[in-house]
């Protein structure tokens, strides 16, 4: 009796803890299918791939930390970062020098 | 700090890669030395200008493949008659062709003052030997022009993706988000900075709120 008293509590906790893994695991992978991207998008994935797969391993790690970080993101947030990512490829040659220019300052006065 | 160590540790600060107490070393070097810090200014837009520049050229359909075709065959034919080829290749150079043909005019001239007929066996050996001995002499000729262009050749897209970009394709279309994602997320504070010891200072270090 005194053993079904110890079994129980730590198979309820074992389930509980299976199941977050696995809500976690959903979580951090969740997204489109590569069906779901456009031809463009598909391109630009394979480029990018080609571009990943040869930075080192804890480059790799990091990156995709940032992505599970960047996926639990608020929508509005990420559709923030993405504008701001179009602002920055708009910008021409002299105003990317100036930005990291200013990027170099921000980040010593941190 | 010196110079000469904070330029080795820039590249790595710009992958946002070196350790938090480096980091504020490098900081606080590069507040005070204006070369390091146009130094680091420079080398961020060298490599932004690397990551720009595109590793792969899309081909137009078929250009691998009847690359490969045209080499093999500027290959083939050569391998065929490096017998005869090789031979006829002489033809270009009278005087030692001439030469060696004299020679062997002679020894086979003396063999047959010898025995009477025809030598049986010449130091020389026929023509026809030595036609079957070039092509292995070729196949084991070291890397071909073939296997050179297959090892160089550019990755064509595949129709289908490969499983870990078929996993989670959104990370590899946001890759440069991802990278750069330190900027954007402060993108509007650093285009408020000013760059010349600037005033203004950065609005927020933390996730920008929107």
């Amino acid at each position: 009796m005194r053993r079904v008293g110890i079994i129980v509590p730590m198979g309820m906790l074992l389930l509980v803890a299976a199941g977050r893994a696995h809500h976690a695991d959903a979580q951090s992978w969740e997204g489109r299918g590569w069906e779901q991207l456009s031809p463009e998008e598909q391109h630009r994935a394979w480029q990018n791939y080609q571009r990943y797969r040869q930075l080192p391993d804890r480059k790799r790690q990091q990156l995709e930390q940032r992505y599970q970080q960047f996926q639990s993101l608020p929508p509005q947030e990420r559709q923030r970062l993405r504008q701001n990512y179009e602002a920055y490829r708009g910008l021409d040659a002299g105003k990317r020098r100036e930005f990291g220019q200013k990027y170099e300052r921000w980040k010593s006065k941190r | 700090m010196r110079c000469v160590r904070a330029q080795r540790w820039m590249t790595t600060a710009l992958d946002d890669e070196l350790t938090g107490r480096r980091r504020r070393a490098l900081d606080r070097h590069l507040a005070r030395c204006e070369a390091c810090h146009r130094e680091l200014a420079l080398t961020d837009r060298v490599l932004t200008a690397l990551a720009a520049v595109p590793t792969e050229v899309p081909l137009p359909a078929g250009l691998e493949q009847a690359t490969l075709r045209a080499v093999r065959a500027a290959n083939a034919p050569r391998a065929e008659t490096v017998g005869w080829g090789g031979w006829l290749e002489w033809l270009g150079h009278p005087v030692p062709a001439l030469a060696a043909l004299s020679a062997v005019l002679a020894i086979a001239g003396a063999a047959w003052w010898r025995t009477g007929g025809p030598p049986v066996s010449s130091s020389v050996p026929p023509v026809a030997s030595r036609s079957t001995d070039a092509p292995s002499t070729a196949r084991s000729a070291p890397p071909t022009l073939v296997a050179v262009a297959t090892e160089r050749r550019l990755v064509p897209e595949p129709s289908e993706p490969p499983p870990d970009l078929a996993a989670a394709p959104d990370l590899f279309v946001d890759l440069p988000i991802l990278l750069n994602i330190e900027k954007l997320r402060n993108f509007d504070a650093i285009l408020t900075t000013t760059v010349d010891g600037g005033t203004r200072a950065p609005e927020e270090s933390g996730p920008p709120s929107g």
